[in-house]
């Protein structure tokens, strides 16, 4: 399979302190690839870091092929790479199809449209809320509106970072199984993660890091496996 | 009784002749609190540099009628194109070398908010020294035909053409505003970088865009204000923007200092209970209701009459 994204030795420092010391991962066409690792070590900022939110101080993130970092923010989203991003940052003063509007960029008339229905037949529920304030919404139906929002961009790449953090399990099942679905339209994902167990199970390839490294890498399912990943990230139970 | 009738009745007239010159210097403060209002709305900075704007409008507008003397329609579309300009150039020069650190938390920062209040008092200083150089510091009438003080007579009270001319423009300012925010794409934009400045990068919108755009937009009304209240008063002076860029940011305060409706209706009150107040207190103390008012809004409304989970901007 072609790669879609390439990193290679990403590094990242805020000030003098550096956040990522050398990060290296692929994701290919129509993959699902996810990044475990625990609180703080840099997983976020990678995303970030990717989205064109943080310069980059050094190494390469490639699309198909082309070299990306350096580019703005919207340059990106242009590219193709949409983000649903930690911590939502959805609109919460505007309307839930306020924000979907906003998702779509410069695309309107019958290409929104179809977007749209796309969309609304994800997530029947941000239909029935679409003249409603966005902060009005309960946790689940803004990570809807989250990740609606950055379909709406027809990304080739959907960036994913934490979605399932503080849902119900009920709709974190709901959530991955949205992204096995998002893979079945055609769109990669690359997804980071603290639900290793369902992460894994979702994914094709895993990364693991560690303070700002990739300590460990392969397939899910033998991720899944691996005694070390058992224990620092599955634990004796499952959360 | 019937004299004593019309005394009172005479009072009346008075007081509502009274209310009539305080609603349309209210109006002159929502003019100016509108533009504030919408460049606050999305940076979260207040532009000192508001009032230079409003003024350097005036002058733009005055100077042009001096030369050619062209109709009030061709005063006004140059006097727009003079505040597109200086908004542009306001951005650049004193608040985008803040904007270099882009992350969250510089965006919202103190730092950066405390940096910007003082270069754009920097500018609006050095803007106002220069007009005053090259114009002088005296008042500077304008040309009487140009004027809009012809009085018109209704009953026993007593118009302007300026008070129709600005209360015509207050709300053609005000229903245009709304219809960009709420019916264009750089609209949408605008509300999305004022609600959310990481998600607006997150959903693909040029921030830096927006945010001239934003200054393109407030500064054009702040000059167009300039021009029309200098026709109205009859002249213009370097000094012109401060008193009524201070009502105009206490209206901002009052409104919730985010919402441009709240700030259209504390200014109108601000500017009718000031005409009030001069039944009671003498001239000069008549300053005093505006920041009383501050101080009250502050005490007491700390985010605003209008303020709290309204939509920015």
């Amino acid at each position: 399979m072609s790669q879609l994204l390439e990193i290679r030795d990403l590094r990242v420092s805020m000030g003098a302190q550096p956040i990522l010391e050398g990060v290296s991962l692929d994701v290919p066409e129509g993959g699902i690839v996810t990044v475990l690792g625990s609180n703080g070590v840099g997983k976020t900022t990678l995303m970030r870091a990717i989205s064109g939110i943080y310069k980059v101080t050094g190494g390469d993130i490639r699309l198909d092929g082309k070299p990306i970092n350096g580019l703005r923010s919207d340059e990106i989203v242009r590219l193709g790479i949409c983000q649903a991003p930690e911590g939502r940052q959805i609109f919460s003063n505007m309307t839930v199809l306020e924000n979907l509007k906003l998702g779509a960029g410069p695309r309107t008339g019958r290409a929104y449209e179809e977007d749209l229905e796309r969309i609304v037949g994800l997530f029947p529920r941000l239909q029935e809320r679409f003249t409603q304030k966005a902060g009005s919404l309960s946790g689940g139906e803004q990570q809807m509106l989250c990740v609606g929002r950055a379909l709406m961009g027809r990304p080739r790449l959907l960036l994913m970072d934490e979605p399932s953090l503080g849902l119900a399990p009920k709709l974190v099942r709901q959530i991955f199984d949205l992204v096995a679905a998002i893979r079945e339209a055609g769109t990669a994902i690359l997804l980071v993660e603290q639900n290793a167990k369902a992460a894994l199970r979702v994914a094709d390839q895993a990364y693991v890091m560690e303070s700002g490294r990739i300590v460990l890498q392969g397939p899910a399912a033998e991720l899944a496996e691996d005694p070390r990943i058992r224990a620092a990230y599955l634990g004796g139970h499952v959360h | 009784m019937g004299a004593h009738f019309r005394g009172f009745s005479m009072f009346d007239a008075f007081f509502v002749q009274q209310l009539v010159n305080g609603f349309s210097v209210g109006l002159v403060y929502a003019l100016i609190a509108i533009g504030f209002t919408l460049i606050f709305g999305v940076l979260n900075v207040v532009n000192f540099a508001h009032g230079e704007v409003y003024m350097v409008g005036a002058y733009a507008g005055v100077v042009l009628i001096t030369a050619f003397a062209p109709p009030l329609i061709a005063v006004v579309l140059f006097v727009m194109a003079v505040g597109a300009v200086a908004g542009f150039g306001l951005e650049r020069l004193a608040f985008k070398p803040f904007r270099r650190f882009q992350d969250e938390a510089s965006l919202k920062s103190k730092a950066m908010r405390e940096a910007t209040l003082l270069s754009s008092l920097a500018v609006s200083i050095v803007v106002r020294e220069i007009v005053e150089k090259l114009f002088g510091g005296a008042m500077r009438p304008v040309p009487f035909e140009a004027q809009l003080t012809e009085p018109i007579q209704v009953g026993d009270l007593s118009f302007s053409t300026g008070q129709f001319v600005i209360f015509g423009a207050a709300v053609a300012m005000f229903a245009g505003l709304q219809f960009l925010l709420y019916r264009t794409r750089i609209g949408l934009s605008i509300r999305a970088v004022a609600n959310n400045p990481l998600g607006a990068k997150y959903v693909g919108i040029n921030t830096d865009r927006t945010i001239i755009a934003t200054f393109v937009v407030g500064s054009v009304m702040g000059a167009v204000a300039g021009i029309l209240v200098a026709l109205y008063y009859g002249s213009v002076f370097p000094h012109m923007g401060f008193a009524p860029g201070v009502k105009a940011f206490v209206a901002m305060v009052m409104g919730g200092l985010s919402s441009i409706p709240g700030a259209v209706i504390c200014a109108i009150f601000l500017g009718l209970s000031e005409a009030v107040a001069t039944e009671f207190l003498a001239q000069g103390w008549s300053e005093l209701i505006a920041y009383g008012f501050l101080l009250l809004t502050l005490i007491f409304f700390p985010t605003g009459l209008f303020g709290g989970a309204r939509d920015r901007v």
